[in-house]
């Protein structure tokens, strides 16, 4: 039934630690989370597949990962069934499935119930740490628990201590909060050479660079090294930013469009209504990656160009006036 | 005007050569106020009204009209007609007039309505024009409405402003905002396209495919 995809499972592999370690920040929960999101992607794409006579592929499961770990601990589990199938539906199937798709499905079906849902998704973050005991059961916190992310600790100007940042021991989205981990399956991705490690880079930058800006310019929201920690950060330079279908090809294109993201996060996150930026970031991004792609494409054929005429002396000269 | 033609304008204009999901006319409107059901249905009666009146005014009197000013006058006629319902609004549904604001101003520059003078009215009777203009602004209505439907029953809980889910519903904000209707014209250009297509493939051998490319000017940018 699956297509065989040998770099969408490296991803899988890269993800299963992360997973694994949400489950014991936030407890059997994520699981459920899991299986629902992974199982309603997977109904959606057959749906489709069935009917053109293809096959499921496996990106599927590394997006109803993705999307899974990127939702809030206490979802409510229709809104995560709502968010996946939005995300293959109206972002990967209806653009032709696999390889065709323009923007990040995870990421879209992620905003799509961010936005929809702004005010049962903001309250559903919850203390992490013992298979989800820290917050008073194991399975999932009741509604007066809820507790604030070191982003919108942030906007208050309150800072969150570096080393549980680094630990991953701070509110936030399941799977987001292990530093540790995900700079591992960075390593891991890069190794294999699953992920472009040049995407992964530019983003970082552009994200420091922009936080280094406006720290400097007197914004103390924009906390630098916090600004990389905090949030889905990493886990989206890690696994959002490095999506081969809807990340640019060229060398050049993907060092511009890392530092586009980078730096959109950092701005969303300073300026506007939402304290998460990252899921616009991608969107933008993904929205000018083929024109990235095709400006540095143009620019290197004007540049052989340019050199056959040089080589080939004056008579070339003339030939190309 | 036999009784054949005019229903074959009315079965085009609902559906074959709908102006929303096959002539992709008037869009800007349908993502501004279909979010909410009794200003659509206002909207989508002002905008076949308008449609109607100024095609059978623009059919009656295109004789006088010379070719290289016509649209001028088009427009002319057409601002006429939407004047008058902005007042007749204004008159006597104030709440709405006040809710729809701009949108009203704004039909002037809808264009299904310039389409129709311009693809049928310049060729045809002032009765048969009016027909046809109020066929597409039904059409027009029928995609609307069934769009707010969706908006307002999953943005609001509310149906006309009556309460139809129980309170415990969870509103979706995207649906309240435009973006939702982008999703859902798209579905239905999709489905019923899709169900064009699928009654076009046993019929294929007999008739040529019903929809032509309609003569009308690229669609309005979405400025709203």
């Amino acid at each position: 039934m699956f297509q065989k995809q040998p770099m969408m499972r490296k991803v899988l592999y890269a993800l299963a630690p992360i997973a694994a370690f949400s489950v014991y920040l936030y407890g059997p929960r994520v699981l459920v989370v899991l299986a629902l999101s992974l199982g309603a992607g997977i109904l959606t794409e057959y749906l489709f597949e069935k009917k053109k006579g293809g096959k499921v592929s496996e990106a599927v499961l590394v997006t109803g990962t993705l999307f899974a770990l990127s939702m809030p601990p206490a979802v409510p589990l229709w809104i995560v069934v709502i968010g996946i199938v939005f995300a293959i539906f109206m972002a990967k199937e209806v653009y032709g499935g696999f390889g065709r798709n323009v923007f990040n499905p995870a990421i879209a079906g992620r905003l799509f119930v961010y936005i929809s849902f702004a005010g049962v998704m903001g309250t559903s973050f919850y203390a992490p740490g013992n298979f989800g005991m820290a917050a008073g059961s194991l399975f999932g916190a009741p509604d007066a628990l809820s507790a604030a992310t070191p982003l919108a600790l942030m906007r208050t100007g309150q800072s969150t201590p570096i080393v549980d940042l680094l630990l991953g021991m701070r509110p936030g989205a399941i799977g987001e909060s292990s530093v540790l981990l995900i700079t591992l399956a960075a390593a891991y991705l890069i190794i294999t050479k699953t992920a472009q490690w040049r995407l992964i880079l530019s983003t970082i930058l552009g994200g420091a660079a922009m936080a280094v800006i406006f720290w400097s310019a007197g914004i103390q929201k924009a906390l630098p090294l916090e600004s990389l920690l905090a949030g889905s950060f990493l886990f989206v330079a890690v696994f959002m930013s490095t999506d081969p279908v809807s990340a640019p090809k060229k060398k050049g294109a993907q060092w511009a469009y890392g530092a586009l993201i980078g730096t959109v996060i950092v701005i969303i996150r300073t300026f506007s209504l939402f304290p998460e930026g990252t899921s616009f970031a991608i969107l933008i991004g993904n929205t000018f990656a083929s024109l990235l792609d095709k400006l540095v494409t143009d620019a290197t054929k004007r540049k052989q160009t340019r050199a056959t005429v040089a080589s080939q002396g004056n008579t070339g000269k003339e030939a190309a006036q | 005007m036999s009784q054949s033609k005019t229903m074959s304008i009315l079965k085009d204009n609902l559906w074959t050569n709908n102006p929303i999901f096959i002539q992709i006319l008037g869009i800007c409107s349908t993502l501004a106020v279909t979010n909410n059901l009794r200003n659509t249905a206002i909207m989508t009666i002002g905008v076949a009204l308008t449609t109607a009146f100024s095609s059978f005014t623009l059919s009656a009197i295109k004789e006088l009209i010379p070719r290289k000013v016509r649209m001028i006058v088009q427009v002319l006629v057409i601002s006429f007609y939407v004047i008058i319902i902005d007042i007749l609004l204004r008159a006597y549904l104030p709440d709405v007039s006040k809710q729809l604001g701009p949108y009203v101003g704004l039909i002037i520059t809808n264009c299904i309505i310039m389409g129709r003078a311009e693809a049928f009215a310049q060729a045809n009777k002032p009765l048969l024009s009016f027909w046809d203009g109020l066929t597409s602004g039904l059409g027009y209505m029928a995609v609307l409405m069934a769009i707010a439907v969706v908006r307002e029953l999953l943005g609001f809980g509310t149906l006309f402003g009556l309460r139809v889910l129980p309170t415990a519903f969870v509103p979706w904000t995207i649906m309240i905002m435009a973006p939702s209707a982008f999703f859902l014209v798209a579905m239905v250009m999709w489905w019923a396209k899709n169900m064009q297509a699928a009654k076009a493939k046993p019929a294929q051998g007999k008739a040529g495919t019903p929809a032509a490319k309609p003569a009308t000017p690229p669609a309005q940018p979405a400025k709203a």
